[in-house]
């Protein structure tokens, strides 16, 4: 006995670590060596960028007299972005409540799980390209529908953890009250998720309007055809200007629209006794 | 006690409604109104949308018809799809653990890096990938070279984001102990909050890893490599049914590569 107990303890093997970092190794090993690049364009690289960024701030600078131009492009950008996302939030709402376990049965929400993963697996310009020019014609309604069905899926997901996660003592509440299905859902659970699922619709937007910026490039609207355009006929003066617009718009409604957010979730927080999913939450994607 | 008694019968007086509601509909409405019109936005008309379906109607008979023969010649730029991603992923992922460091309030000290630094980040994080691919093809010429470097910025906006703020949150325990035995900066950082995020750091770079596959579909629109070239490409001659095959074979890469990437993660945190 005293022999055992003052043996030292072994040290937790690390055979399984060891060799998943080989794998990783071997796979990135893998694509170092087979990808399909020449050693001196790598060294070219530093060269290039400080020609480009010349030619766009220091040379002929950004050309203000494109300024008008690209706000609106841009503007039309945002707009796009929201109405994805007042698609993808009015759609995933409902899809939501049918992919929460607790609230729908098991085989439901499996199957609505496994709908918004496959409709997150498509990228909002692939949905571009594949469906929504074919059918809306190039321009920005077809960049608001691409973004708003690829919304769905990561909104929808979202939601109905969010859901998952309820207390149930409202749900009881309501029911023991005598409420139908449909109010269980309004006033048991509706009033302790609506916050946070509004906090995500925000962030999806900000996300979004990073996804509008670049639809253009394919002609689904918005600044990115601007900058393509300008980027392809070697107008770098008025692609350092477009950037600068997509850059300053971007942080001004990841500004706006993250005050809003913590404004939800702090007021949902001073509400709510119990405790409420931390804001890490708001982080996409983590199971 | 007989003074409480009057006070309890009383009715609890009922908060009053807050105006953050209304306001927030109504600022909800009029900017929906605004970007769904004619003259201000995007001309938004369901009417003629569902009109649009009807005429769409012989594409997408062709998109459900894929042609399978074109699969061989996909294969290529397929891998080299799944290539762009891991070396984007690795490098990116390699710069961002250090610069995490420098963009958190617990590990950098010096108020002029920390602000430097995000500010730096945020300019960084505004650009898309697809926009930072359009920038180095510009720079680099078309291939996988800018593909990888537009990876690169994309997954160092994200990771270090992400694992700044769980820097932010770690237990401040092990930094004054390790501060208490004499420990530096740096070796603080090493031994007390390093051993705290790294699972969270090894999450994030998967979760960057996915985006990545994702992201890197798309970057060949642009000339940045791989498979997003092709699909353009098959796009602009109207082959619905090739586009179609590199779609769902998208579909299938982008699944497969999320369920190891979800099995990982939960076996590390």
């Amino acid at each position: 006995m005293t022999a055992v107990a003052q043996a030292r303890p072994k040290p937790p093997s690390g055979l399984r670590r060891n060799v998943a970092l080989l794998l990783a190794a071997l796979v990135v090993g893998w694509a170092a060596l087979t990808i399909d690049i020449r050693l001196g364009a790598i060294l070219e690289v530093p060269g290039g960028l400080a020609r480009i960024f010349g030619l766009m701030f220091l040379g002929k600078g950004p050309e203000w007299s494109y300024l008008g131009r690209a706000v609106e492009a841009m503007v039309e950008s945002i707009w796009i972005a929201w109405i994805g996302t007042v698609i993808g939030a009015i759609l995933s709402l409902p899809v939501g409540f049918f992919g929460a376990k607790n609230v729908s049965s098991g085989l439901i929400s499996n199957v609505v799980r496994l709908f918004l993963n496959a409709i997150r697996a498509f990228p909002e310009i692939v949905l571009a390209i594949a469906i929504f020019i074919p059918i809306a014609g190039l321009g920005p309604v077809a960049g608001a529908l691409a973004i708003g069905i690829h919304s769905i899926g990561t909104l929808g997901k979202l939601t109905a953890e969010v859901i998952e996660g309820i207390d149930p003592g409202p749900v009881e509440a309501t029911r023991a009250v005598g409420g139908r299905p449909l109010q269980i859902q309004r006033w048991g659970v509706l009033p302790q998720v609506l916050p946070e699922i509004v906090a995500f619709w925000l962030y999806r937007f900000e996300i979004n309007i990073r996804a509008a910026a670049v639809l253009g490039v394919v002609g689904a609207g918005g600044i990115g055809f601007v900058l393509s355009q300008a980027i392809a006929f070697a107008r770098y003066d008025r692609a350092a200007t477009a950037i600068l617009v997509v850059v300053i718009a971007t942080i001004m409604v990841d500004t706006v629209s993250g005050r809003v957010r913590r404004r939800i979730i702090e007021g949902a927080e001073a509400r709510a006794v119990s405790e409420v999913e931390q804001p890490e939450v708001l982080v996409p994607s983590r199971p | 006690m007989t003074a409480a008694a009057p006070a309890r019968t009383s009715r609890p007086v009922k908060p009053r409604r807050s105006m953050a509601i209304p306001i927030g509909l109504a600022v909800f409405v009029v900017i929906t109104w605004l970007a769904l019109s004619e003259q201000f936005g995007i001309g938004f008309d369901l009417v003629a949308l569902i009109e649009d379906i009807a005429r769409g109607r012989g594409i997408l008979a062709e998109l459900l018809s894929p042609n399978w023969s074109f699969v061989p010649r996909t294969a290529e730029p397929m891998i080299e799809t799944v290539q762009i991603a891991i070396l984007g992923a690795v490098i990116g992922c390699s710069i961002a653990l250090p610069v995490s460091f420098l963009a958190s309030r617990v590990t950098a000290r010096n108020r002029g890096v920390l602000g430097v630094t995000r500010t730096v980040l945020s300019v960084v994080r505004a650009i898309p990938d697809i926009l930072w691919a359009l920038l180095f093809v510009a720079a680099v010429g078309i291939g996988v070279l800018p593909g990888i470097l537009a990876l690169v910025f994309f997954n160092i906006g994200v990771v270090v984001k992400l694992l700044s703020e769980t820097i932010d949150g770690v237990d401040s325990g092990p930094i004054e102990a390790a501060r208490a035995s004499g420990a530096n900066g740096f070796q603080s950082v090493r031994w007390a909050v390093l051993p705290q995020v790294l699972p969270n750091y090894v999450a994030y770079s998967l979760y960057a890893f996915e985006l990545n596959i994702r992201a890197s579909t798309v970057l060949g629109v642009v000339g940045a490599g791989g498979i997003g070239n092709m699909l353009f490409t098959q796009y602009r001659f109207f082959n619905w049914s090739n586009v179609s095959v590199i779609v769902i074979e998208l579909f299938v890469l982008v699944i497969l590569i999320e369920l190891v990437s979800i099995q990982l993660r939960r076996r590390l945190v």
